[in-house]
């Protein structure tokens, strides 16, 4: 049963790791691209780039209630 | 803190406006509207007069001048010269520019005469190289000349006729050699009776059949002479190019250290005409809006009344409506404070009747840097590395977040001494004991999460706080409701969570629930028609943002726990010297890691979570009429 646990905290905070990487590499690289040309735009750009890593905030918050139980 | 502006409106008579335009530019504190921009001001720009325009022509003339200097030095310099000052008056720096300029210019001819000869020069050299050896022993012979001609390598049947030609014309006493020359040439070199030398350049001048025709003085010599003589020549070129590129870096190295500050007084001055278009003229007067900050009026006055003109009035106004969007932002902060105004200026500019944040940010990012890193080690080791790195990188954004983690990193310390840690879990080493707790602990990571949960509500309370008074200061009422619902929406969920963990009776679990619906109401009302749907969106939003200051636990968990990997990892390799080594290398990992993510996602809970509770961000930075400096005087 701990073994369960264990491996629902990990895919908790693991897929929602990999989702967020997957939307940070689409506006990561567009943000370059926009900051390349308007250099001032690099903190909107970062305000962009981190919005996804909720996800796996969120994701990490699942699973420290998952384990701490 | 942002500074108070006053709008003032200069009116005065036309013979003040050169005194008036050339004070307001010393000065350098007034912002000048421009008048074909103002609704309800109905006045025609200034329109130069024809000497103006003469003059402006002609400042604009020796600024290209310098612009073309400054191109032309620049590759005569390895690294650029410390620009230095000069303020002579433009008609001496105007003599300097065309004193300059002619001797480049003379230069440059030179410089392109001698490589236009080289390039002739080296064909020459490369033919008679080929073609002396190959030449027959009658073209030594008094009474003989030689004649050459160059055709194409396609052209070998119209070289077989002019051979043929040739012999005939001269009844035989022609010798020849043919070679080739370059990619696609061939060369024909003859020897034939001097005095048949002009019918048979006439022949292939009509043949338009190119002559190979060594310059005037090659003439009269020898094929060898002439070699001798070219090489020799070639070498004088080179020395000569390298004589005026010396020129040129001599001249670059006494001129290039002036040219910005040549090029300052002309935009300086081009800048003067620039603003005149922007000032309101009639038959006689001028008039003149703009912006000044409010501790600054008087003195301004002061300026303009004692020399330029007793006569100007100067008039504070109040701001029409249509101008409270575009009141210019001066920001003005202590030096202590200025890493944090760039940052802030990083998300956006202020808008005028915003709450500058830089104070809080000051407050707020390097505590939760601290709290990330949570290492007595790590700080003071971030502490030395910041503070080394600081003298170095003064300016830019990288100068600014290594201001931010030098301050962090103070707080990374005191946190440290909190959670006892000292590169990850050797604080038992040091005997150093957590005081509020150990993070390496299962039991004190949902202690932990609470921690950082009741920072998130507090960080995003006191934003909410901000922004609704704010709201309520300018009467805005669509912010009112909208800070307001979120911030009562907040109370509500607190009032529901404290009941769930028996924090606050049971009983009052309803109230609790009112006052979520009521702030979903307020906060849905803020968007019109589609808070039906927005307002729920946004309240979870809101739980979103508060749960988003998890991260400053779960990064100080990855930072500990990697410390404890590497600390652990010394007894495990075997060999004490490795495990070391590989100890060294994963702490390093970690304080890199520990230097970078922890800025950044402090950053975020700022821009993102805290700033959208009470920031707007505007476009107009105070932007006044001032003179422009050169770079190492401004700085």
């Amino acid at each position: 049963m701990d073994g369960i646990i264990q491996l629902a905290a990990a895919l908790a905070i693991g897929l929602t790791a990999l989702a967020t990487g997957m939307a940070q590499r689409g506006i990561g690289s567009a943000g370059v691209g926009a900051i390349a040309e308007k250099p001032e735009l690099l903190g909107s750009v970062i305000i962009l780039v981190a919005i996804p890593e909720t996800l796996v905030i969120l994701g990490f918050a699942v699973a420290a209630i998952i384990l701490m139980g | 803190m942002i500074s108070r502006m006053s709008r003032l409106e200069i009116i005065g008579l036309k013979d003040n406006l050169p005194g008036t335009v050339r004070m307001l530019h010393e000065l350098g504190i007034m912002q000048i509207d421009d008048i074909r921009s103002l609704q309800n001001v109905y006045m025609q720009p200034f329109n130069l007069t024809y000497e103006m325009m003469q003059k402006r022509e002609s400042i604009d003339i020796i600024n290209a001048k310098v612009n073309g200097l400054e191109d032309l030095f620049k590759k005569y310099f390895t690294t650029r010269p410390k620009d230095l000052e000069d303020s002579s008056s433009i008609d001496v720096i105007k003599e300097k520019v065309e004193q300059v300029t002619s001797i480049v210019q003379q230069l440059t001819q030179h410089k392109e005469n001698l490589q236009d000869e080289l390039v002739s020069l080296s064909k020459y050299r490369e033919i008679l190289k080929i073609m002396v050896p190959l030449l027959p022993e009658s073209a030594k012979k008094s009474g003989n000349a030689t004649i050459g001609a160059l055709l194409h390598t396609t052209q070998t049947r119209s070289m077989n006729m002019l051979i043929n030609q040739l012999r005939s014309m001269t009844q035989g006493k022609f010798e020849m050699v043919t070679v080739k020359v370059g990619e696609s040439t061939n060369a024909l070199v003859g020897v034939l009776p001097r005095d048949l030398v002009v019918s048979v350049e006439n022949y292939l001048e009509r043949e338009k059949i190119t002559q190979l025709v060594l310059p005037d003085e090659y003439t009269t010599l020898s094929s060898g002479e002439a070699q001798n003589k070219i090489e020799k020549q070639i070498e004088n070129d080179h020395k000569e190019l390298d004589e005026a590129d010396n020129r040129f870096l001599e001249l670059a190295s006494t001129w290039g250290p002036y040219l910005h500050a040549w090029q300052m007084t002309c935009l300086n001055i081009l800048d003067e005409y620039e603003i005149y278009s922007r000032i309101g003229e009639t038959e006689h007067t001028f008039t003149i809006y703009g912006w000044v900050p409010v501790g600054q009026v008087q003195s301004l006055k002061d300026h303009l009344h004692k020399q330029v003109s007793s006569d100007i009035m100067i008039n504070e106004l109040d701001v029409p409506k249509e101008l409270r969007d575009k009141i210019p932002v001066m920001m003005q902060n202590p030096k202590i404070l200025k890493p944090f105004e760039h940052l802030t200026k990083m998300r956006a500019i202020p808008a005028y009747f915003d709450i500058d944040p830089s104070k809080l940010m000051a407050i707020f990012m390097p505590i939760f840097f601290g709290m990330m890193v949570g290492d007595v080690g790590y700080g003071f080791i971030l502490l030395i590395l910041s503070l080394l790195l600081s003298r170095k990188v003064t300016k830019g954004i990288f100068g600014d977040l290594i201001r931010t983690i030098m301050y962090g990193s103070i707080w990374a310390v005191i946190f440290g001494f909190l959670f006892g840690e000292f590169m990850g879990t050797l604080g038992s080493v040091i005997h150093l004991k957590p005081i509020l707790m150990d993070r390496t602990e299962p039991g004190s990571t949902m202690k932990l999460l609470y921690m950082v949960i009741g920072v998130g509500v507090f960080h995003i309370t006191l934003g909410l706080v901000l922004g609704l008074w704010n709201a309520l200061k300018h009467h805005n009422k669509v912010h009112i409701l909208e800070r307001g619902g979120m911030l009562t929406g907040l109370l509500g969920l607190l009032v529901v969570v404290g009941t769930m963990i028996n924090i606050l009776p049971a009983s009052i679990n309803l109230v609790g629930y009112i006052l979520i619906g009521v702030g979903v109401i307020l906060l849905g009302a803020s968007y019109g028609k589609t808070g039906v749907i927005l307002g729920p969106i946004e309240f979870v939003g809101l739980i979103g943002n508060i749960l988003s200051y998890l991260r400053i636990a779960a990064l100080g968990l990855a930072s500990v726990f990697l410390a404890k990997v590497a600390n652990d990892i010394v007894g495990m390799v075997g060999n004490l010297v490795v495990g070391i080594l590989v100890a060294v290398l994963i702490h390093s990992l970690n304080l890199v890691m520990g230097a970078f993510s922890p800025t950044i996602q402090s950053l975020r809970l700022q821009y993102v979570e805290f700033f959208r509770k009470f920031y707007e961000g505007g476009n107009n930075a105070f932007n006044p009429f001032k003179k422009r400096v050169l770079l190492e005087a401004e700085e």
